[in-house]
């Protein structure tokens, strides 16, 4: 295991999606998990997803390809893309990913909806912060939470995003703590 | 709203998988079948809150599946998916008892709204049950009953649990009394001038658990008009007896166990920290053991509760106790009916003592009660006994096994006005189970 990615997300941009996104997406990592974080050029395009009929792309298949280009050692991988995703069942979706597993995607293409002038690049920051940890959560094992303020909350809408915080509820805190635990164990049995 | 278990029925893979996916991370425990066939085998064994079931499948379809499910187990609540040609099909399903359709692809507001929908109508049934439940409760009987050595070593343990203030978890069938024998440790404890709090964790609906436990400040929602206290206060200085711990939430579990290690809550809006003191009883008929190793209980609130534990034992471990038990049932019911009944026949006696009473002390109870009501003369006679008589519930001539569940099923399902959930519980199966069992037997309900 490379000793520079163990412990460590790698945030990885896909295409044009503005970098300079970095520092937020990172800082908001570090906050909440106490991982660090480390940016990494992973997928050039995601043609190979691209639905014609719907033109959408489908992040099922984005996550299986960031899974196998994914350094060895990484704990977790975010891809952070401006085009609009889907799942197969579903009309659209913010992102997506592995429950439990590596990989998680986040796209930007819905989230400058609604935007004031005046606080338009914060309020899109923010919004993309808010929902990159809550990917990520997803890959450490934690499901949508009832909590509105919750960042783990499942948000119908980027208002619903704004209202809530970019903190982890007591209990998800609690279910977050469990799965470190779980991992440590895992690893130490290894 | 809480989390529900679903079955998603749809023969393409990416659909059934992209779903899947969707519900998981949504916290729901989700299950999937690839056709109609696989679905009804998966219905028979598990009992879904909701079914994503797909219009067009190969072999049964959807609208197949939907006619057995309503046949059998109406209160599941079903949703077709369909593709954008086939509103009309989806429409003559609502008409045949869905709840609702979705066209795919779907918004995925729209499925969570009426997920949560169908989840919040389920809570309110649940609710209407508990109440029911409660209100039985209030007039169950309180003293525990039994000569034979199981009972006494349950007698020896709850006398020697009693004056200490150890938590408690009391295992063993639905029936046999474990709330009982909470009661009997309350009332033997230095607690005993105290309360005596029950909380039903199994009837309760999750989106009300939080303020029944922790109470809730004014203003806290919209309807919290005034303070309430929850039922961690009410046990302040007394016993909190937590009935069906084996069925609270993940969310609760993490809660209980804080207040378990600490003795301070909030109520719910609350910002003052409330200290209590109780002694904490818990009682389950699930395997904790377990539930721990498939993730639906917590290690550490378990072992926070099995300081002191005891089985109670089934009514079949302990037949020496029916005449007893069976003699004071008689005398409570005669006494609340005013009926001249002063004794239990030999026979009827003789067929108690065969019979293996599956639901326990509580079957037992019900039978009597029933047959104090139906029964015309000075004594009860073995066809006063619902497990006995007539019709359906006839005792079989024959000595086969097959038959005598046949009976038996057709008999708990009469004595309980075809109540699937009540007859489920005293014969201890799950729902589908018995919806199973009376199509296989073709158990008709009387018209």
């Amino acid at each position: 295991m490379s000793a520079s990615t163990e412990h460590t997300v790698v945030v990885s941009f896909i295409g044009d999606c503005g970098e300079e996104l970095f520092l937020p997406v990172s800082r908001g990592i570090q906050r909440v998990f106490g991982c660090g974080v480390k940016r990494m050029p992973l997928l050039t395009d995601v043609d190979f997803a691209l639905d014609p009929n719907r033109d959408q792309y489908h992040s099922t298949l984005i996550l299986d390809k960031l899974a196998e280009a994914a350094p060895e050692g990484a704990a977790k991988v975010l891809a952070i893309t401006a085009v609009d995703l889907f799942i197969p069942i579903l009309t659209h979706v913010y992102g997506e990913a592995q429950l439990g597993g590596k990989t998680c995607i986040v796209s930007t293409f819905r989230l400058k909806e609604g935007l004031s002038p005046l606080s338009a690049q914060d309020t899109y920051q923010v919004r993309l912060v808010k929902e990159a940890i809550h990917e990520l959560g997803h890959t450490f094992n934690l499901r949508h939470c009832q909590d509105p303020a919750c960042i783990m909350h499942y948000c119908r809408s980027v208002r619903d995003v704004d209202r809530k915080s970019d903190q982890m509820c007591r209990y998800c805190k609690v279910l977050f703590d469990d799965e470190m635990k779980r991992l440590a164990k895992q690893a130490s049995s290894a | 709203m809480g989390n529900a278990k679903i079955l998603i029925v749809d023969d393409e893979k990416i659909m059934r998988e992209s779903l899947a996916g969707w519900l998981l991370r949504d916290g729901h425990d989700v299950e999937t079948a690839k056709s109609g066939e696989e679905a009804l085998e998966k219905l028979s064994a598990t009992r879904y809150n909701i079914l994503l079931l797909d219009i067009k499948m190969e072999g049964i379809s959807g609208l197949d599946v939907l006619k057995h499910l309503k046949e059998n187990d109406p209160d599941v609540a079903v949703v077709m998916i369909t593709a954008y040609g086939s509103i009309s099909t989806a429409i003559e399903a609502m008409k045949n008892g869905a709840a609702d359709y979705l066209l795919k692809p779907f918004d995925p507001n729209e499925l969570g709204v009426l997920i949560e929908k169908i989840l919040e109508n389920q809570a309110r049934v649940l609710e209407n049950l508990y109440l029911k439940e409660q209100y039985k409760e209030r007039t169950r009987f309180e003293s525990m009953i039994g000569q034979s050595r199981a009972m006494q070593e349950v007698f020896d343990l709850i006398t020697d649990v009693a004056p200490m203030n150890s938590t408690v978890l009391i295992t063993g069938e639905t029936g046999t009394g474990k709330g009982l024998a909470a009661k009997a440790i309350h009332t033997n404890s230095p607690q005993s001038q105290g309360p005596f709090v029950v909380v039903n964790c199994g009837a309760i609906p999750e989106h009300l658990m939080e303020s029944e436990l922790f109470g809730y400040q004014k203003g806290a929602f919209t309807d919290a008009k005034e303070t309430k206290k929850g039922r961690l206060e009410l046990a302040h200085g007394g016993t909190l007896f937590l009935d069906e711990i084996g069925e609270i939430s993940m969310r609760m579990q993490i809660d209980l166990l804080r207040v378990l290690e600490d003795r301070i809550f909030y109520r719910v809006g609350g910002t003052q920290p409330l200290e209590v003191d109780f002694r904490v009883i818990a009682a389950t008929n699930r395997d904790l053991q377990k539930a721990i190793k498939n993730g639906s209980f917590r290690e550490d609130l378990y072992y926070r509760l099995n300081v002191v534990s005891f089985k109670m034992p089934p009514l079949r471990e302990r037949k020496e106790d029916l005449p007893l038990l069976a003699e004071h049932f008689l005398s409570r019911f005669t006494q609340e009916t005013n009926k001249p009944i002063d004794r239990i026949s030999r026979a009827a006696m003789d067929e108690i003592m065969i019979y293996d009473w599956p639901g326990n002390v509580r079957e037992l109870e019900n039978a009597i009660e029933r047959a104090v009501v139906v029964c015309k003369g000075p004594k009860i006679m073995p066809e006063d006994l619902p497990i006995f008589c007539a019709e359906e519930g006839a005792r079989p001539d024959t000595n086969s096994l097959v038959e005598i569940e046949k009976a038996h099923i057709a008999q708990v399902l009469k004595d309980n006005d075809w109540n699937i959930s009540r007859s489920a519980k005293i014969l201890e199966i799950d729902r589908s189970t018995l919806y199973n069992k009376i199509k296989r037997y073709k158990i008709q309900k009387p018209s």
